[in-house]
């Protein structure tokens, strides 16, 4: 990491990196790496003329990593004469593509809208990205009509696996991760291009093809890193997280579950407030998108809720109250883990 | 060793997110001051929500920056410059020459999908009924994105009367009443100064100073029933009570419970395990220790999510989960 020769005139970071988008937006026809490296602040002090510059065209090669991150359209040149030669690739940002067109303007109301739709993010990667934005608001000269602090309503993601899905999604990249799917004792490989990323019902879901078949995993169950394979894919035209939610939403009506609830207790009031929840006396007809989801909720009321059709669901949730009954009943068995 | 290069790979990797924040930073600041022909610096940190000594920094920066130019040597005119006695004497800001930069930057494709994302989320409340003026922003969002917006969508769900009451006593700063049942089956009337809905996954919350109490609360909103608008103004605003960022830290309890778990379900349970010690025990297998209020709450938290989590101590805690399940089994022989 450290550059002797360089150590006594480095440039700080933020200064190398502005200056190099100021010199790629001056200019029209694009600078080859050769004319950045050896002129541009911050990557001129540490420019060899006569020797090996391996080094600083990594740091050029991460810098417009993180340029593009950024949304900054960051553009390559090739000669069409010298094809292939990337000495001579050219690269610039083109005006047209960086700024934002004069002609689109936000009133006090719609700032104050999306002052509010940036908070709704609390943490990760949709908070910084959301941030930023409201960034870029701010250097139009907005402010929102109104503080809006006090009154947030915010929402979490919290499945690691939101991210790396989430940059895949943005560079069109095959991903692949470990998938337990409901019912199955064991996760299982699985490799998919993905094409949306949906919240229904508060969960996140990824939309993806897999061997040519569109498929829904839920984020929750993924059991393993996300990792991106080195492939890509073009992406399929249109609404594809339109069309994700209304599979989903087809399902979640498609399929209806009829449960008994205690008169007066937890599941009754909650489970009476679910989306699409029709009730005769105490015996209530509920929607779902997933059996393995609704079978799990089912559970945590314990005695309040008697599952009575489809059968399926009956069967999971006796199953799971008994596997919970087995796993708690007398002294905690430590020699369980120890093999 | 290995430990080490990691450590050093993340600290490069917060380095460069630094160093990215304030390009953009950089980037937004800009075109601000090329539209403000003199502007104070601390009117500018107050916009941009930042020290004026962050402020002072940038312009700093900016002032020396510029193109190579023509030369390749940073000539003078090449250079943004400010007028230095204004800003050293006066803490005001003047740009007196400009470079490169004319117009704010867009949105990164990223950017406008986040927003566009909680616009949808935010569609679902009651006081944003305005669909089309929402669709118009969406669609303004994504025209001024350098890229096109990343696939994200999140249901519009349903509007919830509870919900549309709730708002509407935060935004007017009103105390809001209502029956809560608690998940020891008992129902209380609460009298809350709502301060800040949340939502976790499919549930939504209000949290607020609860006058019974006399403490920060939390309240599921599908707990609530006959919720009314008071005129009574609240006494706690959220200036004033920190609200902590876990949900329910305001409401445990001192019962301690130890519970092993497969790591991948560490985040459902991250608002209860909070800074308590995580060891793992296989592969994918940890032990924690959480904190809960009583064991009502503690048998629903765990049956709801069965095979993931058990219960280790204490064994009041362990029998009141199997008490709980087995109860709900003996219905179905």
């Amino acid at each position: 990491m450290t550059d002797k020769s360089g150590a006594a005139l480095r440039v700080p970071v933020e200064e190398r990196l502005f200056s190099l988008v100021l010199a790629l937006l001056a200019t029209e026809t694009g600078l080859t790496k050769h004319e950045i490296l050896s002129t541009v602040q911050g990557y001129r002090q540490r420019y060899n003329n006569s020797g090996d510059n391996a080094n600083l065209e990594r740091q050029f090669e991460r810098d417009k990593d993180d340029i593009r991150e950024l949304g900054v359209p960051l553009e390559t040149i090739d000669d069409p004469s010298q094809s292939g030669n990337n000495q001579n690739l050219r690269y610039r940002i083109p005006r047209g593509s960086y700024e934002l067109p004069t002609d689109i303007t936000f009133s006090a109301e719609e700032t104050t809208l999306l002052n509010l739709a940036a908070m709704v993010w609390r943490e990760g990667s949709l908070s910084d990205e959301s941030r930023r934005a409201l960034l870029k608001l701010r250097s139009l000269g907005l402010q929102a009509d109104q503080p809006v602090l006090s009154y947030a309503a915010r929402n979490r993601v919290r499945e690691s696996t939101f991210e790396p899905l989430n940059t895949a999604l943005e560079r069109n990249s095959t991903v692949s991760f470990s998938y337990l799917k409901p019912g199955e004792a064991h996760a299982r490989k699985r490799t998919a291009d993905p094409h949306a990323l949906i919240q229904h019902q508060g969960r996140w879901h990824l939309y993806a093809m897999q061997d040519g078949v569109p498929k829904t995993f839920l984020l929750r169950r993924i059991t393993s890193p996300v990792t991106q394979t080195g492939k890509t894919f073009s992406p399929p035209p249109g609404d594809q997280a339109e069309v994700a939610l209304r599979e989903l939403e087809a399902l979640w009506n498609s399929r209806s579950a009829t449960v008994q609830v205690v008169p007066g207790s937890d599941a009754a009031t909650r489970l009476l407030k679910r989306r699409g929840t029709e009730a005769d006396g105490s015996t209530l007809t509920l929607h779902y998108a997933d059996a393995n989801i609704l079978a799990d909720e089912l559970t945590g009321y314990g005695p309040e809720v008697l599952v009575v059709a489809p059968p399926e669901l009956r069967e999971a949730v006796r199953e799971r109250l008994e596997q919970t009954t087995d796993q708690h009943i007398g002294d905690h068995r430590e020699e369980a883990h120890r093999g | 060793m290995a430990e080490r290069r990691k450590a050093d790979r993340t600290a490069a990797t917060r380095g460069s997110r630094q160093a990215a924040d304030k390009l953009a930073f950089l980037l937004a600041l800009v075109p601000y001051l090329m539209d403000h022909d003199r502007v104070s610096v601390s009117e500018v940190a107050k916009h941009f929500g930042v020290s004026e000594a962050e402020i002072r920094e940038a312009v700093n920066l900016i002032a020396v920056s510029g193109i190579p130019g023509s030369t390749g040597t940073y000539q003078h005119n090449d250079l943004f410059d400010v007028a230095w006695d204004d800003f050293l004497d006066n803490d005001q800001i003047v740009l007196t020459n400009l470079v490169a930069i004319d117009e704010s930057p867009r949105f990164s494709g990223r950017e406008a999908a986040a927003l566009i994302a909680g616009l949808q989320y935010l569609s679902a409340l009651p006081e944003n009924t305005d669909r089309s003026a929402i669709a118009t922003l969406m669609a303004k969002l994504s025209r001024g994105a350098s890229a096109a917006p990343t696939q994200l969508a999140v249901e519009d769900t349903a509007t919830d009367a509870t919900l549309a009451i709730i708002r509407e006593c935060v935004a007017a700063g009103v105390q809001v009443e209502f029956n809560y049942r608690g998940s020891r089956g008992d129902t209380e009337q609460r009298r809350v100064d709502p301060l800040r809905i949340e939502s976790l996954d499919a549930d939504w919350y209000v949290r607020g100073w609860c006058h019974l109490r006399e403490a920060v609360r939390t309240f599921r909103l599908d707990r609530i029933s006959d919720p009314r608008r008071t005129d009574e103004p609240i006494t706690h605003h959220s200036q004033d009570v920190a609200l902590p960022d876990a949900l329910f830290e305001g409401s445990l309890g001192d019962l301690e419970v130890t519970l092993e778990l497969s790591s991948s379900a560490l985040p459902l349970l991250e608002d209860y395990i909070r800074d308590n010690p995580v060891t793992l025990l296989g592969e994918s297998r940890v032990r924690t220790v959480i904190s809960v209020s009583h064991l009502h709450g503690l048998k629903r938290l765990v049956t709801g999510m069965p095979g993931v989590v058990t219960v280790v101590q204490p064994q009041e805690a362990r029998d009141a989960v199997a008490d709980w399940a087995a109860a709900g089994a003996a219905q179905y022989r």
